[in-house]
């Protein structure tokens, strides 16, 4: 599993590691007072997912001037794109689940 | 992730076949370039290899360019009394270049690429796939 530390710049929202911070996010959405682990979760993911993004803009630009390699830029707009792709499919998840304890009766 | 790995790996392949494919367009935009001076060398023909090398950043072996070497075959003779490369009895030594090598080594070179764009499509699609488990 890949760790999501923000503090490594080549991190991405690796499948794999989308279904742990899910099933995490879940565990502590369920356990309805740890809300800074499902933030934090949030974030983290999050984080990385924009990194990635900037790295594609990054490739794009150089791409643009003229610059840069066009294998690179694929790379790196693929990565982006498969990133954001993930990011929202979580991002989903996670509010339904949220929601879900939300509309729990008391 | 295996996957993002893949995709550098195929993207590396094609950086390995442009620069093959650079080596082939200057062999074909030489191959009638004589020396200046009675008795001068021609062009000389260019070769790329290709070496597996690790990509630290990435922990997996890729393709890269080994060196760019050049043909070391003989220049074949060409009678051409009025070029200013002729030796004295009229021949002038042209570039050991053959257009049809050179032609199915580009063939060659695009074949390769388009292997791995559709290595990096497939990629694509599996991790789209997965991401798609998600929703």
């Amino acid at each position: 599993m890949t760790p999501l530390t923000p503090t490594i710049p080549t991190i991405t929202v690796t499948p794999q590691a989308a279904s742990d911070a899910y099933q995490s996010a879940d565990q502590s959405a369920l356990g309805g007072t740890d809300v800074t682990g499902f933030s934090a979760t949030l974030q983290r993911a999050v984080q990385s997912a924009i990194q990635t993004g900037q790295s594609a803009d990054a490739q794009s630009m150089k791409a643009i001037a003229g610059g840069g390699n066009i294998t690179d830029v694929v790379t790196a707009v693929s990565k982006a794109e498969l990133t954001l792709e993930a990011a929202m499919a979580i991002r989903d998840k996670m509010v339904s689940a949220y929601q879900d304890i939300m509309r729990m009766a008391i | 992730m295996d996957l993002d790995k893949a995709l550098t790996i195929s993207a590396r392949g094609m950086d390995a076949q442009s620069s093959r494919l650079v080596v082939i367009a200057q062999n074909l935009a030489n191959q009638d370039t004589t020396g200046s001076t009675p008795g001068a060398k021609p062009y000389q023909r260019k070769t790329v290899t290709f070496a597996n090398t690790m990509d630290t950043s990435i922990g997996v072996p890729t393709v890269s360019v080994k060196e760019a070497g050049v043909d070391e075959s003989d220049f074949p003779l060409k009678y051409d009394p009025s070029n200013p490369a002729a030796n004295a009895q009229g021949y002038v030594q042209t570039p050991n270049v053959n257009s049809f090598v050179e032609v199915m080594d580009m063939r060659e070179a695009q074949r390769s690429y388009n292997a791995n764009v559709s290595v990096m499509e497939v990629t694509r699609g599996m991790l789209t796939r997965t991401i798609e488990m998600l929703k």
